[in-house]
């Protein structure tokens, strides 16, 4: 059931289109993350959604109703904020009963539904304190706590976690996620961290210049990226990027540069004409080859280590591969000197093509059901 | 290391010393006022300042027994409260609207409303009793008021205005979001979370009006003097400076603006601390 609807949604200000036209829907208990670059509009698309900000044109549809002139409370929304906008002269309590209390509930069962939110959210022992005595990871409880207590149909969070630290942005992550599987409402979620779109959403809405790049779940965009965008913007390390020039051979077509010939059999993409591509390769992709079978052989790529950075698990290796740069990430135990000149082997299937100019996939769609990945999706939170 | 910190406690002990004089050199005349305020004449007119005398309470009777002082403090309570109360009730929403609603007047409205006060008063006093004399309101109550609720209005406006932009745009959205509307996360939200900067603005405008004298002196005769004008009559009495009662009618004249903040203070701590 589609629950939210985005009709070729946009908004400008004066001369400056923020948000070209975009389309998206939303289905009802769906995980949506909207993931970018700042200043890709993702806050502005979520702001229109609440009814903070106006739609310049398109059309807004919420549950079945055309929402573009409701109010934020006529939506039944709920919103989380970046800095917790929490209200600074009202106790905990108080914060939590707000919106309750426009609702013109009874005293009694407001009461009643701030102790079972506090409950949910471990904030019974700071009910009575104000907003200025909590620490950066409670107060942004408190934000949720505010939110949930209304049972919105739509959550909306602003990049909640992104003023928190390293360690209690995974806690609260995780507590989000929780949160979404226990009380299943529709939530969308901006982002620019990818780290916490890829664990958190269902489907991810990738987005670049007030534009969607690509709409797809986290395991469609990492591993099917439709744009050198795309491919970019998700996983770390970032994607190699080189250019190679394509000769059709037996079976398929040849990709070459002056360190590397890449086979790639016929059928997987549309290169018909292209005389030269872009060819992205991920660093976890790369293997060594060991020194007893290197040799001038398909499918290998020759460097020479420029640099070589311990993560702990393994090694981030940075190579010069024929005046451009290549990173690898390879097992501690194969750590490489530098100067060290290195073979790595990618398998044809991590072979990703762009078109040179305008960066989009080359690759033929073998269309996949959406609920097969969905279910993918919806998998990682039960481990 | 030890000798560095002899150097900085030195330095430390100066700078208090400074300012405890600093201090001393606005506490001072005050206190000595107040002191007296309760002396007989005898006491004041010596040589030697006298710290032990007897206490008398006549200063303070002479100058409220006194009809024109007890009807220049009435005057000027109600010229003062009901001009801040206006500029207040009509200066915060419009604070609010020129922070919040940024048009294409926002910054030609808050320089006019500066510049109403950037002529002297003497040049505005001699217009203003004109015109009041043909409205027919000369001398009156309400030609104070009026007057003084520009003055209110323009300070107001003009510290309001950055104390609504401190509030951070968020704490207003959500509270949009929790289903308010513009007017109440106006009162619901901006008020209380800008009250204390608030409060500084309106208090300041009492004080301005409160002390204000040249306008005061130019519009009224009789029936409308304040009490900065009343007290300044009271030098005229005759050839010897009534000390006493003077020193009684400045602590009288400066009570009312400390009890003015004393109190908003205490109300706005006890509105912040109500559910605790």
């Amino acid at each position: 059931m589609t629950f939210i609807r985005c009709k070729q949604l946009a908004k400008r200000y004066g001369e400056v289109e923020a948000i070209r036209a975009i389309d998206l829907d939303v289905a009802a208990n769906e995980f949506v993350v909207l993931l970018g670059p700042s200043g890709c509009g993702k806050s502005t698309i979520l702001r229109m959604i609440a009814g903070l900000e106006d739609i310049s044109s398109g059309e807004l549809w919420m549950d079945g109703v055309l929402a573009n002139d409701l109010s934020a409370r006529e939506r039944g929304i709920a919103m989380v904020f970046q800095n917790y906008a929490l209200y600074p002269h009202m106790t905990v309590a108080d914060n939590i009963a707000f919106g309750l209390r426009r609702m013109k509930l009874p005293e009694e069962q407001i009461r009643r539904r701030v102790a079972e939110v506090a409950n949910t959210l471990g904030l019974e022992s700071y009910l009575q304190r104000k907003p200025a005595e909590l620490s950066g990871g409670q107060q942004q409880r408190v934000a949720i706590a505010r939110a949930m207590s209304k049972t919105p149909k739509l959550f909306l969070f602003d990049e909640p976690l992104s003023n928190l630290d390293a360690k209690l942005r995974n806690h609260m992550r995780v507590e989000v996620a929780r949160l979404h599987q226990a009380l299943k409402t529709t939530t969308i979620y901006v982002t620019h961290d990818q780290h916490e779109a890829m664990t958190l959403a269902d489907r991810i809405v990738l987005l670049r210049d007030g534009r969607i790049e690509q709409i797809g779940s986290p395991r469609e965009i990492f591993e099917r990226p439709r744009t050198k965008f795309s491919a970019g913007f998700i996983g770390t390390p970032p994607m190699n990027f080189l250019e190679m020039a394509v000769r059709p051979c037996h079976g398929g077509f040849e990709l070459m540069n002056a360190n590397a010939t890449l086979r790639i059999s016929a059928g997987r993409f549309s290169l018909a004409g292209a005389e030269r591509v872009t060819v992205g390769l991920r660093p976890a992709h790369l293997v060594l080859v060991p020194a007893a079978s290197r040799g001038p052989q398909d499918n290998q790529l020759i460097g020479v280590v420029e640099l070589v950075e311990y993560l702990g698990n393994e090694v981030f290796v940075t190579l010069n591969h024929g005046g451009g740069e290549l990173g690898a990430l390879l097992p501690v135990r194969q750590c490489p000197g530098v100067g060290e000149r290195l073979s790595l082997a990618v398998n044809e299937e991590d072979v990703h093509l762009f078109d040179l100019h305008s960066g989009i996939s080359l690759a033929l769609e073998a269309p996949e059901s959406q609920s097969s990945l969905k279910i993918v999706g919806k998998a990682r939170y039960a481990a | 290391m030890s000798r560095l910190n002899m150097g900085n406690r030195l330095a430390g002990r100066i700078a208090d010393a400074v300012l405890v004089l600093a201090a001393l050199s606005a506490v001072l005349p005050v206190l000595w006022t107040l002191v007296n305020s309760f002396k007989n004449r005898v006491d004041i007119a010596t040589s030697v300042p006298r710290l032990i005398f007897t206490p008398t309470l006549d200063n303070y009777l002479y100058v409220l027994s006194r009809e024109s002082a007890s009807a220049g403090l009435v005057n000027s309570m109600v010229i003062a409260g009901v001009s801040v109360a206006l500029g207040a009730l009509l200066g915060l929403p419009a604070a609010y609207a020129l922070a919040r609603y940024p048009g294409r007047w926002t910054n030609d409205i808050q320089f006019f409303v500066l510049s109403i006060r950037f002529l002297p008063p003497v040049a505005v006093a001699i217009p203003l009793m004109v015109i009041w004399l043909e409205v027919g309101l000369y001398d009156s109550r309400t030609a104070l008021i009026v007057t003084y609720t520009l003055m209110t209005l323009s300070s107001t406006i003009w510290l309001a205005v950055p104390a609504f932009k401190r509030v951070p745009r968020e704490i207003e959205e959500a509270g949009v979001v929790d289903g308010y509307s513009k007017y109440a996360v106006f009162f619901r939200v901006a008020l209380p979370v800008a009250s204390r900067s608030l409060i500084a603005a309106v208090a300041f405008s009492f004080v301005l009006v409160w002390n204000e004298f040249l306008i005061a002196l130019m519009l009224t005769t009789s029936d409308a003097k304040t009490l900065p004008i009343v007290a300044s009559e009271l030098t005229q009495l005759g050839r010897d400076v009534p000390w006493g009662i003077l020193n009684a009618s400045v602590i009288l004249l400066s009570l009312p603006p400390l009890l003015l903040i004393g109190v908003l203070n205490g109300l706005l701590n006890t509105s912040l601390k109500k559910k605790d």
